[in-house]
């Protein structure tokens, strides 16, 4: 998961729990404040009419020496003032119904007991619950909306930061590590960031890449100049041994050890020009400006490799489903790299065994398989095919030094053409090339 | 023929003068473009071999130069850059071949007497082996004026190239260096010119037993002409 998604994750679901937290204790939190609230009023009504009863004395509610009660018209307040006989000393505040004349209404009570002229008055001050909740419902909207509106107004505010922040690792991963074609990097710029971590990591991958792509130059520019170096020396040596072979006074058995000398050059000669070669493609010293038919291109290939099909009475099948034009390719490499490719298949497989090279289209993609009946490589060879030198243990022929595959993944590398490789021990092995849709016309 | 070796390598060069002379050139040789240069405006070659990495001289500058003085000659770049551009470039400039380093001494003269043909035009190149007849300008073999349709391109490569160094015996390492020279690939002790060989002689023993073409038992083969 990205970073930026898991800040995103974090950010809501805790915004969220804090929601479900609010609300759930909004209802009990409201109705505490409220009743709160009901009580102080509840007590100011106390103290004002206590004042009144000090002030003008009791008279003023009562005449008659018995009682008063007064309501608003709707009911929601109501006072009342009575003798008191009993013994209790009242001064609470709670929930009670009272019947007030045909209904009967929920009120928050505070009962009071007071001495007015030598007697014991009960003081009830009542507001209708009703009064109370109807206040409690808009609040408790009120307070939701806002809530929503902060969070939403974080959450917004979170993303647009951390966006903010992110974005130079964003345009560090996007410009230095993704649709980077190892070892070739573009040249460096620099991610600008005041985030210090970020900087660091900027330039730190900028000296790995500097690193690698110089140990990269420096061991093509290698085996590109040694190459090219022990081709002098090869060719004198060459030359010589033609000549020998002209002399007419050298006796036969000589002979035979000159052809030995020459066939060993001839490896040496054959190990450079491949190392030449590879390095060749590597520096891009190869033009992509020729188009060939695949079906014509397989034809040319075929005919160089039949005669190596005999040994082990081998049958190739060119299988063209859907012949196509490759366009802006090399098609002197190409030609190696399919030679090469059937060459192995032809070196690892049985006696009376098969090759089949398909070409057809899949999944809109161009492809062609060669599938051998060969000898198959295990698992864990498969990821080593294609490094230089590495022969695999299973097939130590004496006449091969292990470029054939190297070669085969270089020339497919410079013509962008995906190499997979499926195989199964003492089955075969099958070679799929996916083409670039841009080097294909039908 | 007067043939003239620009070369700084002088073990090379002395080899490539052994070779010529013994088929019967007149060789020159100079080491360095300097010397070349001033040997190119005195004298008349017919074939100038060049080395494009002179220590002292742009090669091609020196081919250039060359051809101004001895426009009839042919050129043949022997070069161990084997940059294409030098080749695009160097035919382009009116080289009339091209040989990387390195290079078997047999495929210089395959390559010299093809110039020659061309050069002189020869069209009726046809060689007598016993009653089949090999035509080397339209690449046939014919037995009592039948054409033989069976042969490969690959296999009439291999009998040109025989007849071509004929009475001689050429390595398997040599033919298989002409044959397949251009392919890069990672084998280098292939006994399929065996195979080519075998598969010839069936097609014409088909017709009559090609007893010119002798197996040199351990070294390759010969195609015997008596001239």
């Amino acid at each position: 998961m990205k970073l930026r998604t898991k800040l995103t994750l974090f950010n809501t679901i805790s915004k969220l729990v804090i929601v479900v937290l609010f609300v759930s204790l909004l209802p009990v939190l409201i109705k505490n404040i409220n009743t709160n609230y009901t009580d102080t009023r509840l007590r100011k009504q106390r103290d004002e009419v206590l004042q009144t009863v000090k002030n003008v004395g009791i008279k003023y509610y009562i005449e008659d020496g018995k009682s008063y009660a007064g309501y608003t018209p709707i009911k929601d307040v109501y006072v009342s003032l009575d003798e008191d006989t009993t013994d209790e000393n009242l001064d609470n505040i709670k929930n009670e119904a009272r019947k007030v004349e045909a209904d009967t209404i929920q009120y928050r009570i505070l009962s009071h007991d007071f001495k007015a002229d030598n007697k014991k008055y009960l003081l009830e001050i009542g507001i209708s619950l009703d009064t109370v909740n109807e206040r409690t419902a808009p609040l408790q909207s009120i307070a939701f909306v806002v809530l929503i509106v902060m969070v939403i107004m974080t959450i917004i505010a979170d993303q647009v930061y951390s966006d903010y922040i992110l974005r130079p690792l964003a345009l560090i991963i996007k410009t230095k590590l993704v649709g980077q074609k190892f070892p070739n990097f573009g040249p460096y710029k620099e991610v600008k960031t005041s985030t210090d971590d970020f900087q660091r990591l900027d330039i730190s991958i900028h000296e790995m890449i500097q690193t690698i792509e110089s140990t990269f130059q420096k061991e093509r520019e290698f085996i590109s100049n040694a190459s090219h170096e022990l081709m002098t020396p090869i060719s004198i040596m060459q030359s010589k041994i033609e000549n020998l072979f002209e002399q007419e006074d050298i006796a036969d058995e000589l002979k035979v050890r000159m052809l030995e000398m020459q066939r060993i050059l001839n490896r040496l000669k054959s190990i450079t020009k491949t190392l030449l070669l590879i390095s060749q493609i590597e520096n891009y010293q190869f033009l992509k400006e020729d188009n060939i038919r695949i079906s014509s291109l397989l034809g040319e290939v075929y005919d160089e490799i039949s005669i190596r099909l005999q040994d082990k009475n081998i049958n190739l099948k060119l299988d063209i489903r859907n012949d196509f034009e490759l366009v802006r390719v090399n098609k002197y490499l190409l030609f190696n790299l399919f030679f090469n490719l059937i060459n192995n298949s032809i070196k690892y497989n049985r006696e009376n065994g098969e090759i089949t090279v398909e070409v057809l289209v899949e999944n809109n993609k161009f492809v062609v398989k060669v599938i051998d009946t060969g000898i198959g490589i295990s698992p864990e060879d498969l990821p080593i095919i294609f490094n230089r030198f590495k022969k695999l243990k299973q097939s130590l022929q004496q006449d091969s030094f292990g470029l054939g595959l190297p070669i085969v993944k270089s020339i497919a590398d410079f013509h962008s053409i995906k190499i997979d490789v499926e195989s199964q021990k003492n089955v075969g092995s099958t070679f799929k090339l996916t083409f670039l849709s841009a080097s294909v016309k039908v | 023929m007067n043939v003239l070796i620009i070369e700084d390598e002088k073990a090379l060069a002395k080899e490539l003068e052994i070779f010529l002379t013994n088929y019967n050139y007149m060789c020159e040789v100079c080491y360095d473009g300097t010397t070349a240069s001033e040997r190119v405006a005195v004298n008349l070659y017919d074939f100038i071999l060049i080395d494009l990495g002179l220590p002292d001289y742009e090669g091609l500058d020196l081919l250039k130069e060359a051809k101004a003085s001895n426009p009839e000659a042919a050129y043949i770049i022997l070069t161990a850059r084997a940059e294409i551009y030098d080749r695009i470039k160097g035919l382009d400039m009116g080289a009339d071949d091209y040989l990387a380093k390195p290079f078997s001494l047999l495929e210089l003269q395959s390559r010299m007497q093809a110039i020659t043909r061309r050069k002189f035009g020869l069209k009726n190149n046809i060689v007598e082996l016993g009653d089949f007849h090999v035509n080397l300008t339209d690449r046939v073999i014919t037995y009592n004026e039948a054409e033989i349709s069976t042969i490969t391109k690959k296999e009439f490569d291999l009998i040109a190239y025989l007849i071509l160094h004929k009475n001689r015996t050429v390595t398997r390492n040599q033919l298989s260096e002409h044959i397949w020279g251009s392919i890069i690939n990672d084998d280098y002790d292939s006994n399929y010119i065996d195979a080519h060989i075998k598969n010839i002689r069936k097609k014409l023993n088909a017709f009559a037993p090609p007893d010119w073409l002798e197996t040199v038992r351990g070294l390759g083969y010969k195609i015997k002409i008596n001239a």
